[in-house]
């Protein structure tokens, strides 16, 4: 029962109406369910962007998950953060991460932290892997249809080992060892399919996490600024890295570093041998 | 039905803020597209003894406006305790008012200006913006009056002065805004006293010899 | 069964029935399920926002924090007043300053000021900086199908340790803490400089941990003054004056500077 008092209802945890419009006076400025087209019209029309843009990876090995990601927030050209924190951190032993909405990802996965730990006082026990991930799933597929935008991994350990989930906004929901999530997702998945092993060493794994972001960042514009990793392990998560995606290591991935010694040497110095080299270039390029 | 473009409308409302007293002006047209429709409404209502409101855009929207702040008026007055809401509580109320239709996507289109005693000048709009001025225009007038206003304005102003330059700008607007007219309603609003809403008059010396000069 | 706690105002309003099948068929459809005509057939309709422009700034050091704005209020080519504040002060350490749509900004300050009192009442003390700041992403997620047209910097000073931060925001309430944030129309102006000047970015042989902000509350103070003068040469809803709220152990002083006005 509801009673008359708004004050009052902040406490009525139990309210079958919650699938009606808010009445909590808080509320006072939503529209009416059936003017959803107009609002949404209205919204599209107006100029307001989110963040976006992402890459996301992770993957279980043999020695738990490796979760690594970019930091760059585009709000359509203009890069709205170059330090966003896209690995969640829900509780000690589970993570998820951001893709898509950065709004739509970091509210509720806060808010399944909230559930999660709700979980933990009703059941004596933390919540498993999937359990969590199902909590999210079914949250998102309610407000399906309403433009929601969330690519998420879920990793954590539990009972049963290290688990991995992916949940999107459609209330996709599925168990993987591999993911990769966002607009460059498919410049990390290559790097990453190529270079696997499921009996990696911890440092190898989160090298190869690194690597497969940092190959996202240089060729997905929406993709940039550090590169974060996690490793998910028995005893819960910890934070491995954080680097610009700007520094020299990895530059040395695509053979930048030799790159930039020749033509240093070439304006420099002009050794005769590559000065002989550039004339040559240039007699091609005039063919 | 919402109001999602306006039908009948009125233009242009002007306000400019005296040491004695705050000046209202606007016409009396109430336009039906490019038609002068209705030519001697009353855009600046009274419902109570402290303030004045004037509206320009739809029509029927302000009197919906008007009809809501006279039922506040009426209430106020059967709860007998002599207690009255201050022009500012009314500004901000009609603010809140404006908001919520706004989202509820069934807005009532009006720009809304408010002068109360002691000096008040409050405008709100069709979102439910909401803000004080020495010197406010609404619509039309926003273009052409409300410069003319800002020069005018000074600090020492008396209410004399405050409706010569009203009227002044209320004559600009007919020469150049269509759907401006030049029988006009102006209201006094002292800071102390009671206030005076003219009835509609006519500007005199309207002068269009000078329309030849100019393209 | 999973259905959000309903004890929270901060949950964004479901708009459809569950399509769960034991709950019962609910009056209003889907809206997904919702004819979609082509709206470009259709005329243009009313639009519920409007752009009021204007700048904001926040930005923090080791004892102080700075949230500025200026008091430009436009539609499109116009300036209905010169004279309409962004900043709004929250608690006695926590100064929140908002860009975008007057009407939206204006409703979020007052719920955000009926939020606080609420919170004051309950526990007798004022909000932490960092719980108004996930309130104010609170708040505006809770509009996330109907986004309150306002683009926030929050700042001020940590109650324990006397440290400034300051936190940026998107319209739906994606935030993050930073040391220095920029938003509104000069945004895309201001922003980078801040990053190069106050925050020591794009010197890339400058370690991280070297690179934190050294610059005095005077220093700063010169800086935001700067960047605004600079904003108001290049954006044409940028101007008139700056508000600046200065926040720090001692309290908050709030200062005004005249910008151009053309």
């Amino acid at each position: 029962m509801r009673s008359p008092h708004f004050l009052d209802r902040t406490f009525a945890v139990h309210d079958h109406q919650a699938d009606r419009l808010p009445t909590h006076p808080l509320h006072s400025a939503a529209p009416a369910a059936s003017q959803w087209t107009q609002l949404q019209e209205a919204v599209a029309a107006a100029p307001i962007r989110f963040l976006h843009g992402t890459t996301t990876l992770a993957f279980v090995f043999q020695h738990g998950i490796i979760v690594a990601v970019d930091s760059r927030a585009s709000m359509g050209q203009y890069i709205g953060s170059g330090s966003v924190r896209k690995i969640i951190e829900i509780n000690p032993y589970l993570l998820g991460t951001m893709a898509g909405g950065a709004a739509d990802c970091s509210f509720w996965e806060r808010y399944l932290g909230m559930r999660c730990r709700l979980y933990e006082l009703e059941h004596k026990e933390r919540i498993s892997v999937a359990a969590a991930s199902k909590l999210l799933a079914n949250i998102v597929y309610r407000y399906k249809g309403m433009g929601l935008s969330m690519g998420t991994m879920i990793a954590g350990w539990d009972k049963t080992g290290p688990q991995l989930y992916y949940v999107d906004n459609d209330g996709t929901r599925l168990h993987g060892k591999r993911f990769s999530v966002g607009s460059g997702s498919t410049f990390a998945y290559g790097v990453l399919d190529q270079e696997y092993q499921w009996d990696m060493e911890p440092a190898a794994a989160a090298e190869l996490g690194r690597r497969a972001v940092f190959h996202a960042t240089h060729r997905d514009a929406f993709s940039g600024g550090y590169i974060n990793v996690y490793h998910v392990r028995a005893d819960g998560w910890v934070n491995l890295s954080h680097d610009d995606s700007g520094i020299a290591k990895f530059r040395e991935y695509i053979g930048y570093e030799r790159y930039v010694k020749k033509t240093a040497a070439i304006t420099q110095e002009r050794p005769r041998e590559v000065e002989g080299e550039v004339r040559e270039a240039q007699e091609r390029m005039a063919i | 039905m919402h109001t999602t473009e306006p039908i009948v409308t009125g233009a242009s409302v002007l306000g400019i803020q005296c040491v004695d007293g705050v000046v209202l002006g606007c016409d009396t047209l109430a336009s039906y597209g490019s038609l002068a429709r209705f030519q001697r409404v009353r855009r600046i209502v009274q419902p109570g003894a402290d303030w004045v409101l004037g509206g320009g855009g739809e029509y029927s929207d302000l009197q919906e406006v008007a009809r809501l702040l006279e039922t506040m008026v009426t209430r106020e007055y059967c709860q007998e305790d002599g207690v009255v809401r201050a022009p500012r509580a009314v500004h901000r109320y009609l603010a809140r008012v404006m908001y919520q239709r706004r989202s509820r996507l069934d807005p009532l289109f009006n720009s809304l200006v408010l002068a109360g005693r002691g000096r008040f000048l409050g405008v709100v709009d069709m979102y439910g913006t909401a803000f004080e001025s020495h010197v406010v225009a609404t619509g039309f007038g926003s273009l052409l009056a409300l410069p003319l206003l800002r020069k005018a304005w000074r600090p020492d102003m008396r209410m004399e002065e405050g409706a010569a330059c009203v009227e002044h700008c209320l004559r600009v607007l007919f020469y150049r805004d269509c759907r401006a007219l030049s029988s006009v309603q102006l209201a006094r609003v002292p800071a102390e006293g009671a206030i005076e809403v003219s009835e509609p008059y006519e500007l005199g010396e309207l002068q269009w010899h000078v329309a030849q000069t100019v393209a | 069964m999973d259905r959000p706690l309903s004890h929270s105002s901060f949950l964004p309003p479901l708009f459809s029935s569950a399509p769960h099948p034991l709950s019962p068929p609910h009056s209003v459809p889907h809206p997904s399920a919702a004819p979609s005509v082509n709206a470009a057939e259709r005329p243009a309709r009313w639009s519920p926002y409007q752009d009021n422009g204007g700048t904001v700034v926040a930005l923090a050091g080791r004892d102080y924090a700075i949230v500025a704005a200026d008091t430009r209020f436009s539609v499109s080519f116009s300036i209905p007043t010169r004279e309409f504040t962004k900043i709004t002060q929250l608690t006695d350490r926590v100064v929140l300053a908002s860009a975008g749509m007057g009407a939206d900004r204006q409703y979020l300050h007052k719920m955000l000021h009926t939020r606080l009192a609420m919170y004051r009442h309950q526990h007798q003390r004022d909000m932490s900086l960092p719980a108004a700041a996930q309130m104010l992403s609170n708040t505006l997620y809770s509009r996330r199908f109907f986004p309150i047209y306002a683009f926030n910097v929050l700042g001020g000073i940590d109650s324990a340790t006397g440290e400034g931060f300051v936190y940026g925001y998107d319209a739906i309430g994606s935030h993050e803490q930073l040391k220095v944030v920029c938003s509104g129309s000069g945004q895309a102006i201001v922003q980078p400089v801040l990053d190069q000047q106050f925050s020591g970015r794009q010197r890339y042989s400058v370690p991280d941990a070297e690179r934190a902000p050294s610059l005095t509350l005077e220093q700063a103070t010169a800086l935001v003054r700067d960047a605004f003068a600079s904003a108001t040469e290049r954006d044409i809803h940028t101007g008139d004056a700056l508000e600046m709220w200065q926040i720090t152990a001692a309290g908050v002083r709030q200062t005004r500077y005249e910008l151009r006005k053309d």
